[in-house]
């Protein structure tokens, strides 16, 4: 097998919903197990001590099973699942891309004759109803409609083509694309980001933390503990933890401010919380996360992305007047396509069928030929 | 569960159903009004509750009646009683934010109570909107459980703790009822083109029995492990009515149970067997210990609320409700009850059930539209929660149980989509998919809290 083949071969497989599939149930299976076996470290090593053998514990430590979620099997599996996000989106794309980017605006004779939904309406030529007349009265209906219909001048023949939410064909890889925005962000974080916890004492000051393994970050800016404290409803139970804080920079005035539980502080490249644990207001925790602005950003998109896909439809229309080669007779092809719900759309395209040939109706009625047929008649 | 029981003795006369639940429920919902106006309020929280409840089980029971004589009468009394229930509910959360001061959002008594609103006014949606008349016959034995379960999570109304005093909160949990809702919906319909598609009795009957297997056998291995085991030493007393008390040995409880349990589990082991040899004399054994273990399950639920021992965890803090004991094994005791009856409907009334359904391809497009809405509110969902915990936490993902559960019940959902969309999965394998998303559903609402623990613990 030359190696050309070979990357087809392994580009398919990785394109393929099958291999989506298993790799969605193995996330789904292991993130399970992180939740159902204790895990490291947020269970104490004594409770892990106590809940399994040492057997068993060696077996899951060994295996990274105390730890799930930062365990290099894990970690590959989700690369592994946006690896195939990427090839899937990808091997999928330049048909998505066509459909976006190259609209069929003309329907040939074998798009007219498989389409669904369609309808033919037939032109009696004796009302005085023509190719002109009948696109007039299909512009009209669709305008009625909110549809900006455009002619479309194909092999000599005029026809009309109209759509909406062309957006949509591509919103699957928006969402797709924001999935990867916020697996970057979060492997941004893991890789550059940090957390520690900084106590301090009324008057003391910070200009650096000291992370879990003993490391040293600058804060960037001075930090002067004022002072803490809490608050209580009337029945006892606490109400809110504050603590003040100063910001001290060279060259600007110090910024007094406070910390509480849910307002933390943003400031320069850290977040300082309040800590939850101990409630003494005295210990804060800080945060440096250089990547959560590509995680929101990825939400942000992942949320439009959605709109687009479930409710937002790429509706299609055309009309073309069609003489028969047989018999000569003209009469007016209707065709629409979507891409998704298309049974909300037959309704909506019958009530277009028939607003067509009301507006021929008002055509006839409009020439005041007298004729006393109505001009029309409906085939299919 | 009382009118239930009626309707299960009534097969004959053809109003006689409407007007005993109608009088039932109207006889004890004076008798609750009569002994809660002793106290200065009339429309209290509990009595609102009880209503609730007595309208919902109303309903359910007349979907039930229906199964039972195929009258479409039923139906409309049914409908009348959901809307009735819902204003009961709407009535009882009203009352708890104004009493609370905060919008009832904040713990598992209030969420679950939202949940249960939130299924009304879907159920009634999917009524008159899309015409499945009989959808309540899954809602409403769903909303029953919810409003079992929300009876025995009341607390005193707290003030809120400083973790929960977010705007954030209120968006999140909001979206995640409504999500929740949603999937309930989307299962509720998927069971209907289930039913309509003709999947044969027999695999209701292995799907039903081994749901309520599933849940009866944890439920009595929790009740045997309180109470010591098998071998455990003890007295239980039994209130049966006013002072006339019943005493039985814990051990006795115990092996009863056990034996209980055995019945339950005849079913399955009948369908296991069927579907290796064929044979119409296993169905019939399997169906009569379907209807043995209906009243067994019936028993023991009986026996579980009238206990006063040292299982009736009087835990602190808890207001006292009439049904005591653990809230999530009371809760299990009644869906398993509930999912059994289903197949009773199922198994009498199906040619009438499916003569009231819409077709199945209308069921099976709104199935999908059900999870069309419900994923976009999932997403929402944890994305909201996500920014909270940044917020409250200091980090957007933890991997807290909650938060795992809720990721893996969206990865669920999001499987369902591609195989419906890409591979082009419908009707029959969807469904399926649909039930079993709800599964997962159910398991990060409630399993998570109940089973396993983490820093979501408020909910």
């Amino acid at each position: 097998m030359g190696t050309y083949a070979f990357v087809r071969k392994i580009w398919r497989i990785a394109a393929s919903i099958e291999t989506g599939v298993v790799l969605l149930m193995l996330v789904v299976i292991l993130a399970a197990l992180g939740t159902i076996v204790l895990q490291r470290p947020a269970t104490r090593p004594d409770e892990m001590q106590r809940s399994y053998s040492p057997f068993l514990l060696r077996i899951l430590d060994a295996t990274s099973l105390t730890d799930v979620y930062h365990s290099w099997w894990f970690l590959g599996l989700l690369l592994l699942v946006s690896l195939c996000i990427v090839a899937a989106s990808l091997d999928r794309l330049p048909n998505r891309w066509r459909y976006f980017s190259l609209p069929c605006k003309f329907p040939e004779e074998g798009f007219r004759r498989t389409l669904q939904p369609q309808r033919t309406l037939d032109l009696d030529p004796e009302a005085g109803l023509n190719e002109a007349a009948a696109i007039a009265a299909a512009e009209l209906a669709l305008a009625a409609r909110g549809y900006r219909s455009q002619r479309v001048v194909h092999g000599g023949q005029t026809g009309l083509f109209a759509e909406r939410n062309r957006f949509s064909q591509l919103a699957v890889y928006v969402v797709h694309l924001s999935l990867l925005l916020i697996f970057l962000g979060a492997i941004v974080d893991g890789l550059l980001g940090w957390r520690a916890r900084l106590t301090l004492h009324p008057g003391q000051i910070a200009s650096a933390v000291q992370l879990g393994n003993g490391a040293l970050r600058p804060l960037g800016f001075t930090l002067r503990f004022d002072g803490a404290g809490q608050e209580h409803y009337p029945d006892g139970t606490l109400k809110q933890v504050w603590t003040s804080v100063t910001i001290i920079e060279d060259g600007s005035p110090p910024r007094p401010t406070r910390i509480l539980i849910n307002a933390p502080l943003a400031y320069r490249q850290v977040r300082i919380y309040q800590s939850h644990t101990g409630g003494s207001g005295e210990e804060l925790e800080v945060a440096h996360q250089p990547g959560s602005w590509i995680v929101w950003c990825g939400v942000v998109v992942m949320g439009i992305g959605l709109i687009f896909v479930f409710y937002l439809v790429h509706v299609r229309l055309w009309v073309v007047p069609v003489r028969s080669a047989k018999t000569g007779k003209l009469s007016v092809w209707l065709g629409g396509s979507v891409n998704r719900h298309r049974d909300g759309f037959e309704p909506r395209f019958n009530d277009l069928a028939r607003s067509i040939e009301e507006e021929l109706k008002r055509t006839v009625a409009a020439q005041g030929n007298g004729v006393s047929s109505p001009g029309i008649g409906q085939a299919e | 569960m009382a009118q239930q029981e009626t309707a299960e003795r009534q097969p004959q006369g053809g109003k006689t159903l409407i007007v005993l639940a109608g009088l039932l429920i109207a006889l004890l919902l004076s008798t609750a009004l009569l002994s809660g106006s002793r106290g200065a309020d009339l429309l209290t929280e509990t009595t609102l509750l009880y209503a609730t409840l007595l309208f919902y089980v109303g309903a359910a029971a007349l979907y039930l009646g229906f199964g039972l004589r195929a009258t479409e009468a039923y139906l409309r009394w049914a409908s009348i009683a959901t809307w009735l229930g819902l204003a009961a509910n709407t009535a009882a959360l009203a009352h708890h934010w104004y009493q609370a001061g905060h919008p009832p959002l904040t713990n598992l008594y209030e969420t679950l109570l939202s949940f249960v609103w939130a299924l009304a006014v879907l159920t009634v949606v999917a009524q008159g909107r899309y015409g499945v008349r009989v959808i309540g016959m899954i809602t409403m034995p769903l909303a029953i459980a919810g409003v079992v379960l929300v009876e025995q999570l009341r607390t005193a109304v707290h003030p809120l703790s400083p973790l929960l005093q977010s705007n954030w909160l209120q968006v999140h949990v909001t979206l995640a009822i409504l999500a929740y809702a949603a999937c309930a919906v989307s299962f509720a319909l998927a069971v209907m083109f289930l039913i309509q598609d003709r999947v044969e009795t027999r695999t209701f009957l292995a799907i039903c029995s081994a749901a309520s297997l599933a849940i009866y056998a944890s439920v009595v291995a929790a009740c045997v492990r309180i109470w010591g085991g098998l071998a455990g030493a003890g007295w239980a007393e039994i209130a049966i009515w006013h002072g006339l008390r019943l005493k039985a040995p814990l051990v006795l409880l115990s092996w009863a149970m056990l034996a209980a349990l055995a019945v339950v589990a005849t079913p399955v082991a009948c369908c296991a067997l069927d579907f290796r040899k064929p044979g119409k004399r296993l169905m019939q054994i399997a169906k009569r210990c379907l209807l043995a273990s209906i009243l067994l399950q019936g028993l023991s639920l009986a026996v579980l609320l009238r206990l006063k021992g040292p299982s009736a965890a009087a835990a602190s803090g808890r207001l006292p409700t009439p049904l005591g004991s653990n809230p999530f094994v009371v809760t299990g005791l009644v869906s398993a009850l509930l999912i059994s009856m289903f197949f009773l409907v199922l198994a009498w009334r199906r040619a009438d059930l499916e003569r009231l359904l819409p077709p199945v391809e209308l069921l099976d497009r709104i199935t999908y539209r059900a999870i069309c809405l419900a994923f976009p509110l999932l997403t929402l969902t944890i994305a909201t929660g996500a920014y909270w915990a940044n917020q409250a936490w200091g980090s957007y993902w933890n991997w807290d149980p909650k938060e795992t559960w809720a990721a893996i019940t969206w990865l669920v959902y999001a499987l369902y989509l591609h195989m419906r969309i890409t591979v082009g999965w419908r009707g029959r394998r969807a469904a399926y998919f649909a039930v079993a998303g709800f599964a997962v559903v159910i398991f990060t609402f409630f399993g998570v809290t109940y089973l396993l623990r983490g820093m979501h613990a408020f909910v």
